[in-house]
């Protein structure tokens, strides 16, 4: 069969609502365009566990301890799901796990901006719970339609244990909200500090070509711009709640667009942040993820080693 | 004898002690541990093994909450506020639970000396005159058996896979040897603690059957035998520890700190 | 340097949980891993940190034969399969109403023999 008749065909099973599988044929810009999405998906969770791993030894009470601790390990399972299903896709391309991560070291592989940042406080942890999960909950349940069938299954899981997650960072945030002054002080500046690090996370407003080509293949079905709408319906009206304030003087519903106005994040700012690994937490991050793969081969190594007795040296 | 539950030890205020001091014995060392283990959360040479130590580390933290809320009701002491406000010196743990990580070869020898030890403690502590202490380690102890198992494994493999696995295992022994001897430490209220039966086992018996648990798996992984345990320096049953609990302690409490009498 | 190195090659394991002793093992996904007894034990964390289980599979991923994906008429049933199902036989209701009796469904021989068991019980 020619690529053309078959690229025809892949494409009927897609119009049709057909799942594709990690073994079926698939057009080399579809499996490029999963894997750049699923890879990097992967290694923004395994990335994301760092922020809130700061505050995993230092969280206030036993029973905090035990749900961030919790919360952070998900996290790290949820990239080890991904990965797993980036690996599936990798392989005809002669990459493993080795290489999948190595990605993140050289640069080669991108994570959210968001886990570039800073979390200097507990609320941070809080607020990375509540608002940058919510975040990543609207973008991840919009993709459950994906047309890729491992995608799809792994977000399954994924989302139900996100569920926990909002449970366990709107848990943080509503005892500093209803705390003395000083946290819900340092709650505010939470709020402050992720705002725009939280619009820039859902990507560029104009529809890209790779956004464009991943809508067409049914890999995503919702628009950036869609996803931060969302994300305003459902966030803005729960943080005003608490009585916090958010630092955009411009946002506001405009009843007649049915749309929320906001002021634009700093797309260049961020845009270099994510790839050029230049935000204030960049470096220390990968350097930490290079200590975890890097330095510690020789554990893989040796347990490599002893499950193939034939390359003992 | 059997004292079936806190009430009952309170008429007796020597029972009592020895039962409050077993059971930071066995919080704070769950604690430090489980801390240390939680240090790992996204360091674990590979992404399977970092979601399973979570797991662990979760359970030993679990552990130190279970056993801080049989002291609150021995006491009324309120689990957070001893798991997050005692001072160095009131703590009970083990020096070799509070000490840094290390490599990777040291997080599991540490791992794996001390769960040996934990099974022979709690094995122990099953027929504990105190009924809550053995009621709780029933349970406790099948959670840990799955960590035993785990790092039986990761001690056998990297040892027996030889190169600088086997090194760093060699290494590790060594800088770990010192601090075993303090896991069997019972503290000042060891005579008590064992003529009134809330542990079947004396400190000196503790030693020898992790001894003996202990040589064949080194002869299996190729390790080289140290040879006796020496003396501690500091016992941390006796609240002597190292500035690696100061450390540890410090950061533990750094956000409560801020407002002790806030709700966090 | 990094290159010189020889590539480190865990194996892939599929693996399947088997909730209680009424259910079958489910396939839930699969764990990268140097040997099974590891993988064993990790997928353990991966896939059951929350949910309860009886029994935990792994499988080398190579040990695995599947049907293609891109030949579904290996699965196809085209022809009336009627013949073969509870809901081809939905006259019989009509016809035993002829005799004055009701259509008799397995699941109420299985509840009657609950039912049996549970008012034993008391007796016991």
């Amino acid at each position: 069969m020619g690529d053309a008749s078959r690229f025809e065909r892949f494409m009927e099973r897609l119009h049709r609502g057909e799942k594709i599988e990690a073994t079926d044929w698939m057009p080399d810009e579809y499996r490029q365009l999963l894997l750049k999405l699923i890879h990097m998906h992967a290694v923004s969770e395994i990335m994301g566990a760092l922020p809130e791993k700061e505050w995993v030894p230092k969280a206030p009470t036993l029973k905090r301890k035990l749900a961030i601790m919790a919360k952070v390990q998900d996290e790290m399972g949820h990239g080890q799901l991904l990965l797993r299903v980036a690996e599936d896709l990798a392989a005809p391309l002669g990459k493993t796990r080795e290489d999948l991560v190595t990605d993140v070291i050289t640069g080669r592989v991108k994570f959210h901006n968001v886990f570039h940042m800073e979390a200097p406080t507990w609320a941070d942890a809080g607020v990375i719970g509540w608002l940058v999960d919510g975040a990543a909950i609207i973008n991840q349940a919009a993709l459950l339609d994906t047309s890729y069938g491992p995608y799809a299954r792994v977000l399954k899981r994924i989302c139900a244990e996100e569920s926990f997650h909002m449970q366990h960072g709107e848990n943080i945030i509503l005892a500093l909200a209803r705390g003395t002054e000083e946290q819900r002080a340092m709650l505010q500046d939470a709020v402050n500090r992720w705002w725009e690090s939280l619009l820039f996370f859902f990507g560029p407003v104009e529809v890209t070509d790779a956004a464009r080509r991943m809508i067409e293949y049914k890999i995503r079905t919702k628009t950036n711009e869609e996803l931060r709408q969302q994300f305003f319906n459902k966030y803005v009206p729960r943080i005003r709640s608490l009585g916090l304030t958010i630092p955009d003087p411009e946002l506001r519903y405009d009843e007649q667009e049915k749309r929320w106005i906001y002021t634009q994040p700093d797309w260049k700012k961020f845009g270099e942040i994510v790839r050029e690994n230049k935000g204030p937490k960049s470096r220390e991050r990968i350097a930490l993820r290079r200590f975890a793969h890097m330095d510690q081969r020789w554990v893989r190594a040796a347990l490599a080693r002893y499950s193939e007795p034939e390359f003992v040296g | 004898m059997q004292v079936k539950h806190a009430e009952q030890a309170q008429t007796n205020p020597r029972y009592k002690a020895a039962v409050r001091d077993l059971l930071l014995q066995l919080a704070d060392d769950e604690l430090c541990i489980g801390h240390r283990d939680s240090e790992w959360l996204g360091l674990a040479p590979d992404i399977e093994e970092d979601v399973a130590f979570s797991s662990i580390a979760q359970d030993e933290v679990g552990h130190a909450a279970f056993y801080l809320n049989l002291l609150r009701d021995l006491d009324g002491e309120d689990p957070d506020a001893a798991a997050f406000f005692r001072k160095s010196r009131d703590r009970r743990n083990a020096v070799l639970a509070e000490r840094l990580n290390g490599d990777w070869a040291e997080t599991i020898v540490r791992r794996y000396f001390y769960d040996v030890f934990d099974e022979i403690r709690t094995e122990a502590l099953r027929e504990s005159s105190y009924v809550p202490l053995a009621r709780g380690v029933a349970k406790i102890r099948r959670e840990e058996r799955y960590h035993l198992m785990h790092f039986q494994l990761w001690f056998t493999r990297l040892s027996a896979a030889g190169g600088e696995a086997r090194e760093r295992m060699n290494r590790a022994v060594e800088g770990l040897w010192p601090e075993v001897k303090g896991c069997f430490s019972l503290g000042g209220w060891e005579r008590q603690l064992v003529a009134s039966a809330v542990i079947s086992l004396d400190s000196n018996e503790m030693e020898r059957r992790w001894l003996n648990r202990m040589k064949p798996v080194f002869a299996q992984a190729g390790l080289q035998w140290p040879g006796p345990l020496p003396m501690v320096n500091q016992d941390g049953r006796c609240g002597a520890h190292s500035s690696h609990l100061e450390e540890l302690l410090q950061t533990m409490g750094e956000v409560v700190r801020q407002d002790p009498a806030a709700r966090w | 340097m990094e290159q010189s190195e020889p590539r480190i090659d865990y194996g892939i394991y599929e693996v399947f949980v088997q909730k209680s002793h009424g259910d079958f093992h489910i396939h839930v996904g699969s764990v990268a891993a140097p040997s099974p007894d590891l993988a064993l034990q990790t997928a353990r964390e991966n896939f059951l940190r929350r949910d309860r289980a009886v029994n935990l599979w792994i499988v080398p991923r190579k040990h695995v034969y599947a049907t293609p994906y891109d030949d579904p008429d290996f699965f196809a049933r085209e022809t009336d399969r009627k013949y073969r199902e509870v809901g081809g036989y939905t006259e019989n209701g009509r016809l035993w109403r002829m005799f004055k009796e009701k259509a008799l469904h397995l699941e109420d021989i299985v509840r009657s023999l609950r039912d049996l068991e549970g008012n034993q019980k008391p007796t016991e």
